[in-house]
């Protein structure tokens, strides 16, 4: 069972394909890669498990990209429930209801722009747990 | 901590063979520039090739997409050079006297990701909401190495650096230059600021700076802002270039490394120390994404206040969403150890203005000066002439598909421009 704070303990959730590409593999945490799932989906997955008890470890609304633009969106909830945390589930309501804000921008037909959201998530991500994100990209899977 | 500023008025830049500040006007030759900034190594590995434009204040210009704007400054007397740590040896700077050319900036621009943002106008509606568009701007316009595309980090920093480069240069032909005006300014240490204003409330400045990951960095001395724990500077270290930007993100309310050099919020404290209040030190921290980061930065900003006797405390943001979690965390358990806050950010209210404004809140959080509403929509109408490339218009934050039109305007959200609503209040919209 992970400690809290423990790698051990981190479950990635996200539908990033260049952090499969990069992190999966690389350390001790859990990824839950879920390439079917648009941005709004992978908070929704992560508001159930914290209403399971599981614990956020990084903000949902990370990065100045805004929700309405990125498709891509990784996380960190614990691998297991340890409690919910009241200011955890206000925390990702507040990130669901900030996407639904915005008026969204379809970016689906600019490789490039969609591949640079998938960098700045991805490094948003490394950021949070540490990573070098400059070699993971050096040292892909694929 | 006593640092003079020199204020050497810029009213025109003019290219030209020799290098020098004359009579007001700043002669420059791009390519001593360039030669200047291609001796960074990486700026030689990562950037093809520059370009250069001057825009100035009225002219049908518009500049896209922005980067960074730097003013131009040199250190004439005490330790420590320009942007230390970065481009100067990291000496402490805040000391002696540096001279500034006031009413210019270098503006650097050009691709660095496929859905970039920043724009200057320098007339017309857009003009009013960026302080940009009142500056004689140098800019530079990087072009990447054909395979930049799989190194952003580098290219990011090869960029940030050749800014900072060019500034450096410009900022040296004012050494010798007798300034138009000059003012003091200086802080003390505890004990010497208690015995000098008994009477005034002790107020520090919580400046709370952009440490998210590539495109969302901020620099201190150099460190990444992500990698420090909170900490005390010096106001006047502030002014003389000790924080550099390296956000690249939302335009409107990115400090640009220009805001960080002119401060508002340092300028109005000093403007009251030793009247009504006593400025004590600013204190700085960060906005990273893990949550253990954010508790343990905000518990230290908390303990910091306590632990300088505090009454007051402002604290001013960057950026939205993210960040607005540590303006809660900080300014909640400022407020909880006694410390009275004021906060600064700007809104993302919609563009009707009616949602709510942050990702967060708190009733502690109680006194709020806003710097805008970024949603608003605004036309910008065509410009003769466009400095960079007009290729992200059409997406941009804020932007949104078909918001570039045939005929060259632009719908958009007033998140594309420059400094719009900048969270330290350094632009001119709020709300009353």
């Amino acid at each position: 069972m992970g400690m809290i704070g423990n790698p051990h303990d981190f479950l990635i959730l996200t539908n990033n394909p260049l952090v499969m590409d990069c992190l999966d593999g690389r350390g001790d945490y859990t990824i839950e890669y879920h390439p079917e799932l648009n941005h709004r989906a992978i908070l929704v997955k992560a508001r159930d498990l914290i209403h399971k008890g599981h614990i956020l470890y990084t903000h949902p609304l990370a990065g100045s990209v805004k929700p309405n633009e990125t498709p891509y969106k990784s996380l960190i909830v614990s691998l297991v429930p340890h409690g919910m945390e009241s200011e955890h589930e206000i925390m990702i309501g507040n990130a669901i209801a900030v996407y639904d804000k915005f008026c969204k921008i379809d970016w689906s037909d600019n490789e490039q722009a969609l591949r640079d959201f998938q960098l700045i998530d991805y490094t948003l991500l490394c950021g949070a747990i540490g990573y070098d994100a400059a070699a993971g990209l050096s040292n892909k899977n694929h | 901590m006593k640092l003079e500023l020199g204020f050497i008025k810029i009213s025109d830049i003019q290219f030209s063979k020799e290098c020098k500040v004359e009579n007001g006007t700043l002669y420059v030759d791009p390519e001593a520039v360039k030669a200047f900034m291609y001796e960074d190594d990486d700026v030689k590995a990562w950037v093809k090739d520059f370009s250069f434009d001057v825009a100035k204040p009225g002219e049908s210009v518009r500049i896209t997409p922005v980067k960074d704007v730097i003013e131009p400054r040199v250190k004439v007397e005490g330790p420590g050079g320009e942007f230390p740590g970065v481009i100067s040896k990291v000496d402490t700077v805040g000391s002696g006297k540096t001279n500034v050319l006031r009413g210019m900036a270098v503006v650097t621009a050009g691709k660095i990701v496929g859905f970039q943002e920043g724009i200057i106008d320098m007339s017309g509606p857009g003009a009013d909401y960026t302080p940009f568009s009142k500056l004689n701007n140098f800019v530079v316009v990087a072009e990447p190495v054909d395979n930049y595309q799989e190194h952003k980090h580098e290219y990011e920093h090869a960029v940030r650096i050749a800014g900072l480069r060019a500034a450096t240069f410009i900022g040296e032909l004012g050494r010798n230059v007798t300034p138009d005006e000059t003012k003091e300014f200086e802080t003390y240490g505890i004990k010497e600021g208690i015995e000098k204003f008994p009477n005034l409330p002790r107020v520090a400045y919580v400046h709370m700076l952009q440490s998210q990951g590539l495109l969302h960095d901020t620099y201190v001395y150099g460190v990444d802002a992500k990698r420090s724990l909170t900490t005390i500077l010096n106001p006047t270290e502030t002014m003389d270039g000790a924080i550099i930007s390296g956000n690249c993100v939302s335009a409107c309310d990115k400090n640009t490394t220009y805001h960080h050099q002119n401060n508002p919020v340092v300028a109005d404290l000093f403007e009251q120390h030793g009247k009504t209040l006593n400025y004590v030190c600013n204190i700085i921290t960060n906005e990273n994404v893990y949550l253990a980061d954010k508790q343990r930065s905000s518990d230290w900003t908390a303990k910091l206040c306590r632990l300088l006797d505090l009454d007051g405390a402002i604290v001013s943001q960057e950026g939205f969403g993210n960040p607005d979690t540590d303006l809660i965390m900080n300014t909640k358990k400022i407020e909880q150890v006694g410390v009275k806050t004021t906060i600064i950010t700007d809104e993302y209210a919609g563009q009707d203005g009616k949602s709510q404004s942050l990702a967060d809140a708190d009733p502690l959080a109680d006194a709020v000066v806003t710097g805008g509403n970024a949603n608003e929509v605004i036309i910008l109408p065509a410009m003769d002439k466009v400095i960079g490339t007009l290729d992200y218009v059409d997406k941009i934050a804020g932007g949104h598909a078909g918001s570039l039109r045939e005929d060259g305007s632009i719908e958009a959200e007033l998140q594309v421009i420059t400094g719009a609503t900048n969270e330290m209040g350094f632009n001119c919209l709020s709300a009353r």
